[in-house]
């Protein structure tokens, strides 16, 4: 397997300037400012081969964006190389700019007033696609993403959906080798979502595309990614198989139960009282122990049912869980 | 780097950034109603100005004042109006641009930043042009009749290219401080006003004291309405050429400015959403 992106030793840091109070010290600070270094990126290391779905993840402000514009080559690094796609990105940038993608789900590439097509024009201009290849890979992409319909309408009349499978399809005219996705699914209904996940897959399995992505949303690191690296204040703390990091932290869901009446104890090992309201109650259900299926069928058994929810821990409680975790190694 | 450089603007490239312009001018068609509205405001100023030229004229009891008749003082108005009301308004997008951070992302397809945002200026300009100088010369038929400005028009058009090209260049430089400063706009108004007096948009600058015009003749600011209202009244070959070189020498000088301003802006990037 080829690299698509080998990262060595990466760090950042910026300058920050002192801002103090009070207006002599604001004076001060005019003619003679201080600064104090700030890490956003702590040297870091990892690779990540052609074809492979990389969940990127941390809360907000961990190093994410820092790392991704270092290797768009938006910015350069303070220390350390990085190679992508055999490219140094912050030399190379508008070499390397031909071969990569993205899609960034709460900013739009389209233009609002017109239609998909003319969008779609543009970036063969931009990318300076061959003609025929161009009118090809378009027609491709709107069988495969069904934009047959949606190609005259303007964007502003398209719904939320419609208008990410053209985003996606608008990132992919050029066949970039690697796609950013940054949160691709935010905002949108279930249904679409599971959509504009199938496309990301069957993108990746039919062209090899390496795709690298951030997201806050569980379903799309579990359902996409067969890895994940969690970085946080600036400091790689995961870098796993997304089916390990689920074993070791999505060993807990919560079960949301109304019932016919009050119920007495719960005695089933593995399963916790986490809060009873009158006849509604939430469980807290370890898996390693027992399964979910097994304590349904439990509740259904003894008691009468009303109505039942089950939900995963959110990501932002894994990452929380995985960072407490490593710091308390750290102390 | 692929900034502004006369390599890229004729090379196979032009292309990908006459695409750029063209899908401007199709977007800025959806906003021609609210630009015929938003013109009437040209029609108000213009109004106010006809009324005082009259008197002025009447007052003084010439023919011609400074070199322009009545009907070319007002000629000259609708032409300086018609392209400093086309400009885009820069500065909003770009102030936005740089605070949201979106100036990275768009540094991520194979295109330069400065010249993307110079064919979009061009192509919204154009549309704007076109609505302004359709309610302009309304006035003007209105006013006197079929226009005697000879290839005036012809004069107005070619010279109006460097006049937004200049306009570009220094209304984007004082956008891009937006990542130096969190407020352009003071910078923004200051520059507008220059462009209104000593620019030439309220009068004619030969109007001018003697010391007032020299400055002016020093000064970029002179290229962008009063060489483009001024061609369009007074057409002659030899002073449009001379226009167009002094137009050509500022765009020089301030595209290499703006490029250094940039590259030092872009190196800043990293705070704004990091």
């Amino acid at each position: 397997m080829t690299l698509a992106i080998k990262v060595k030793g990466l760090s950042k840091s910026f300058a920050v300037k002192h801002k103090k109070t009070g207006f002599l010290e604001s004076l001060k600070s005019l003619f003679n400012p201080t600064f104090s270094e700030v890490t956003a990126v702590h040297p870091i290391d990892f690779q990540v081969e052609q074809g492979e779905i990389v969940a990127f993840l941390g809360p907000n402000g961990a190093g994410k964006s820092t790392t991704i514009k270092m290797l768009t080559g938006i910015l350069h690094p303070t220390q350390g190389s990085a190679e992508v796609l055999g490219f140094n990105p912050w030399q190379e940038r508008a070499k390397l700019a031909f071969h990569i993608g993205s899609v960034f789900g709460q900013k739009s590439q389209l233009w609002y007033h017109l239609p998909p097509i003319d969008t779609f024009e543009l970036m063969s201009r931009i990318f300076e696609l061959p003609r025929a290849d161009y009118l090809k890979r378009r027609d491709e992409l709107i069988e495969r993403f069904e934009l047959g319909a949606l190609m005259n309408i303007p964007v502003r009349k398209l719904s939320l959906g419609q208008r990410m499978r053209c985003e996606m399809a608008a990132a992919l005219l050029h066949r970039p080798q690697i796609v950013f996705l940054d949160e691709p699914t935010i905002g949108l209904d279930v249904v679409v979502k599971h959509k504009i996940r199938d496309l990301i897959k069957e993108m990746n399995k039919e062209e090899g595309t390496t795709l690298f992505i951030t997201s806050h949303d569980a379903g799309d690191i579990e359902q996409l990614c067969k890895r994940a690296i969690v970085i946080n204040h600036g400091q790689i703390i995961l870098d796993d198989t997304v089916s390990n990091m689920k074993r070791q932290f999505l060993k807990h869901k919560t079960i949301h139960l109304k019932l016919q009446e009050v119920p007495g104890q719960f005695n089933v090992p593995g399963v916790k009282l986490v809060k009873q309201k009158g006849a509604g109650i939430r469980l807290s259900v370890d898996t390693s122990q027992i399964s979910i299926e097994n304590v349904l069928s439990y509740i259904v058994q003894n008691y009468q049912l009303v109505d039942v929810t089950i939900e995963d821990p959110s990501m932002e409680e894994i990452i929380t869980h995985i960072y407490e975790q490593r710091r308390e190694e750290v102390d | 780097m692929n900034t502004l450089s006369a390599k890229s603007l004729f090379s196979g490239k032009a292309v990908k950034y006459l695409s750029v312009g063209y899908i401007t001018v199709r977007n800025n068609f959806v906003y021609l109603r609210s630009f015929f509205i938003r013109s009437w405001f040209l029609l108000v100023i213009l109004f106010i100005f006809v009324q005082l030229w009259r008197v002025t004229y009447q007052g003084e009891g010439n023919e011609v004042i400074e070199g322009y008749t009545y009907e070319q003082m007002i000629w000259y108005l609708i032409f300086a109006e018609a392209i400093i009301l086309s400009s885009p308004r820069l500065p909003v997008k770009i102030e936005e641009e740089v605070k949201k951070g979106d100036v990275g992302y768009q540094l991520t397809r194979p295109m330069s930043y400065l010249l993307y945002h110079y064919f979009s200026y061009l192509g919204e300009a154009y549309v704007r042009l076109i609505v302004n100088i359709i309610l302009g010369s309304a006035l003007g038929l209105v006013l006197f009749g079929w226009p005697r400005l000879g290839l005036g028009l012809f004069g107005f058009l070619i010279v109006s290219i460097g006049s937004f090209t200049v306009n570009y260049l220094m209304t984007m430089m004082l956008s891009l401080t937006s990542f130096w400063v969190e407020e352009t706009r003071g910078l923004v108004f200051v520059y507008q006003k220059m462009l209104f007096i000593i620019g030439g948009l309220m009068l004619p600058l030969e109007i001018f004291p003697g010391y007032l015009q020299a400055i002016s003749e020093w000064l970029p600011f002179q290229t962008v309405a009063y060489f483009a209202a001024k061609a369009g009244v007074h057409f002659e070959w030899m002073m449009i050429a001379k226009m167009l070189l002094i137009q050509l020498l500022w765009i020089a000088i301030l595209s290499f400015l703006l490029r250094v301003v940039y590259q030092k802006g872009v190196r800043k990037l990293n705070v704004n959403g990091g």
